[in-house]
């Protein structure tokens, strides 16, 4: 296990609506405008970053969400990683990527806290206080946006319909959790 | 409340940008053969027209990329956006 200490350790269940939080996972922040780093990537990897804005790719292990035209955000799909699995993936980016200036390496794992919200009643919280328009993210699988929801910066993921992972930075995730609680209680 | 084409993500809500104040000043090549008006004049004096007006902003809570946008500022109706370094697309 990664040694992550969340601030939140809940689980909420309302009416078509769950919320949890889903830790530990690997969270690792990408810059590059060089070109060979698609390559580089895949090969680590075994996905390519998204080029097209708001997407996202990924396989079993890794989710791979487009953050700007020279930023990324890879995050693991298994809660069940050691210490070591980070650190390894850790060192294989940085001597690829970071050591031969072909862009930047950060970990991010414990800046973010990631939130699943499952349930028909998903983007009906989210609208409550956010101001994309959720019209095409909805039914787009793998969709990503950064906004702000509350006044808190977010990145979200459509994973499948009505399941999606929130990213919120550490230090707002207690005052957004009990926001969304909040605010579900009234839809 | 107005929509912005952010060059990268596409349109998104006014509140996810901040504005940069004019665009298109350049910096003096040789700051210190200038004298402290024509310094002061390159780091406060904005035209502030009412009007067609060229502007930097940033998609501070999205992408957090920069780029310019021409921008009637009496009735805020965005005329063009392009990205850092391109030439307005309108005069
Ligand atoms: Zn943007």
């Amino acid at each position: 296990m990664l040694s992550f200490n969340s601030p939140i350790k809940e689980e909420k269940k309302y009416n078509d609506l769950k919320i949890v939080e889903i830790e530990p996972t690997i969270k690792i922040n990408l810059r590059s405008n060089k070109r060979e780093f698609s390559t580089k990537i895949g090969k680590i990897l075994s996905i390519l970053p998204p080029n097209e804005a708001n997407t996202s790719s990924g396989n079993e292990n890794y989710n791979f969400l487009w953050l700007s035209p020279d930023e990324w955000l890879v995050y693991s799909n298994n809660i069940n990683h050691t210490l070591d699995n980070q650190i390894e993936l850790e060192n294989n980016l940085f001597n690829e990527i970071s050591k031969l200036n072909q862009g930047a390496v950060t970990n991010v794992s414990d800046n973010w806290v990631m939130i699943n919200l499952k349930g028909s009643k998903t983007f009906d919280l989210l609208s409550k206080s956010c101001p994309f328009n959720f019209k095409d993210f909805k039914n787009k699988k793998g969709s990503v946006v950064q906004t702000v929801l509350n006044h808190v910066d977010v990145i979200l993921h459509n994973k499948d319909e009505n399941d999606l992972n929130l990213f919120v930075r550490r230090s707002f995730s207690q005052d957004l959790w009990l926001w969304i609680n909040d605010s579900a209680r009234f839809l | 409340m107005f929509i912005i084409n952010c060059p990268y993500c596409g349109e998104r809500d006014q509140t996810e940008f901040s504005c940069g104040g004019e665009a298109h000043i350049e910096r003096p090549k040789q700051p210190t053969e200038l004298s402290d008006d024509q310094w002061a004049e390159y780091l406060f004096m904005r035209k502030n027209i009412k009007g067609v007006q060229f502007e930097r902003w940033n998609h501070a809570h999205g992408c957090r990329k920069w780029f310019n946008m021409v921008r009637d500022t009496s009735n805020d109706k965005i005329q063009a956006v392009y990205k850092m370094g391109e030439k307005p697309p309108v005069k």
